[in-house]
């Protein structure tokens, strides 16, 4: 193994996968919690976790402390760590095996759940690496690391390149500029990210012939963006696949039309329209919910073929909204709006946005007078930026369905 | 004309955010760079052209300066 490869490339700074293993030869504790914005943190801590099998939980970096007090986890306890008795040498020959070895280690993640209460979802190793692939072609892949690290997607592509002993270049969130020069400086092989990325990164005149594979799912690919790709990656095999928190990544199309491989083909069906996933293929949750060991997805698809089973996506039945690969449920959002003394009644939606797939607004019906920005401030102190509705309408009066409901349609 | 109505929509996101808004735009200003704009912040701003000229400017991919935009609102208008 060369001394010098690289793990994890972040701005300007390398590191080495030696010095991944000095620092896991020198710690003698772990957080219980990451929480961190740095990426090189979170891998450092999810890796530790890994080798000393000890279970993690992963937050996001911009959870507000509200939004973690009401995942039911005390502000007090996110920066308690976990003290290591019996220390494990690290080094190039065990450093694999260590990882692959866990008994007791699961990795918990947090998801924007269907009631309003973010949703909880474990992990074990194996539901996490059941897409890993490791033989001679993936061994030299540089991954350009698009997503958010402390999101499952950002998971899958972390385990895939350091399973392979890959190189890891952060571009996640980084301008357009970086990241051309990044992938050009170390010549990056494989990119797998939201559409919403590789709409904010092109078009562009410039060329990548290193770049030989390019995965992306969680929103619909659309062929503007199609041929965006094939003109700056003209060396590149386009990947759609789909996957979610519950379950990870479970299939991958050349296109739209997903086929069900033979070794899972038991373990997925289609009732209504709606997809079913077994649940020997997804994290464990309390919060979700299966009806005789079967998963309802809520998306809704389109049968191709019965044999094999091939389909198409749809749409989704419940009133989640992507929002550049960010799920944001709209009902957690109202029902905070609704608790502000100035507003009567909220309605949160989206409309079609060639940036971020989809964007967030909000109908407001108000008492007092209060502004666009009082209220997107309101909502800073309690959600991620990315849950806050940019657009917002005063309106005299929000329509509701003969039920009560609020109308969405 | 459309440069000041551009600086009022730039502004009206700026001001939101608490941001210092800005005095005057000019065509070389890099959305990214100069102004600041994450991809929410882009998001938006094409809600807001769109609602006063008509036009979807990143329809066909996302442009990156002022001019880019005055550009594609001229084609389109």
């Amino acid at each position: 193994m060369d001394e010098k490869k690289i793990f994890l490339v972040d701005r300007d700074k390398e590191f080495l996968y030696v010095e991944l293993f000095q620092y896991l030869n020198k710690i003698n504790c772990l957080p219980r919690y990451i929480y961190s914005k740095d990426i090189n943190t979170i891998f450092y801590n999810i890796v530790g976790s890994l080798i000393y099998d000890i279970p993690i939980v992963l937050l996001d970096s911009d959870f507000s402390h509200n939004e973690i007090q009401n995942l039911g986890i005390s502000l007090t306890k996110i920066d308690e760590n976990i003290e290591l008795k019996n220390k494990i040498l690290v080094n190039y020959e065990n450093f694999l095996s260590l990882l692959q070895n866990t008994k007791e280690w699961n990795i918990t993640l947090f998801t924007s759940g269907t009631t309003g209460l973010p949703k909880k979802v474990s992990h074990s190793f194996e539901t996490l690496t059941r897409m890993v692939k490791i033989n001679i072609s993936t061994k030299d892949n540089i991954w350009g690391f698009a997503y958010n690290p402390s999101h499952i997607a950002g998971l899958q592509v972390f385990f895939q390149a350091i399973l392979n002993l890959n190189t890891i270049v952060n571009l996640f969130e980084q301008s357009r500029s970086h990241i051309f020069d990044m992938i050009e400086k170390y010549s990056v092989t494989n990119i797998s990210a939201t559409p919403t990325f590789f709409r904010l990164l092109l078009p562009s005149k410039k060329h990548f012939n290193s770049v030989v594979k390019i995965t992306s799912g969680g929103e619909k690919f659309d062929t503007t963006l199609i041929n965006h790709l094939r003109t700056t990656f003209p060396q590149a095999k386009l990947l759609n696949v789909y996957a979610s928190t519950e379950a990870g990544t479970i299939f991958g199309s050349k296109n739209d039309v997903f086929e069900i491989r033979e070794d899972i083909k038991d373990k997925v069906k289609i009732i209504n329209n709606e997809l079913l996933i077994h649940k020997e293929l997804l994290g464990h949750s309390d919060s979700l919910k299966v009806v005789d060991g079967w998963y309802f997805t809520g998306d809704i698809v389109e049968v191709i073929s019965n044999n094999p089973l091939k389909f198409k996506f749809v749409s989704r039945k419940n009133e989640m909204i992507n929002v550049g690969g960010y799920k944001v449920n709209p009902i957690e959002i109202e029902e905070l709006l609704n608790k502000h003394p100035n507003i009567v009644m909220s309605r949160v939606y989206s409309k079609k946005n060639s940036v971020l797939g989809n964007i967030l607004l909000a109908d407001i019906q108000r008492v007092n007078d209060i502004t666009e920005k009082d209220i997107q401030m309101y909502l800073r102190k309690y959600l991620q930026e990315f849950k806050i509705p940019r657009i917002i309408n005063f309106v005299e009066k929000i329509e509701l369905t003969r039920t009560g409901k609020i109308k969405r349609a | 004309m459309e440069l000041n109505k551009l600086l009022n929509i730039v502004n009206i996101i700026l001001d939101k955010k608490n941001k210092p808004v800005l005095n005057e735009i000019n065509i070389k200003m890099d959305l990214r760079n100069d102004i600041g704009f994450d991809s929410l912040d882009l998001a938006e701003l094409t809600v807001r052209i769109e609602n006063e000229f008509g036009v979807d400017v990143f329809e066909d991919g996302i442009v990156s300066t002022i001019g880019e935009i005055i550009e594609k609102i001229k084609q389109n208008g």
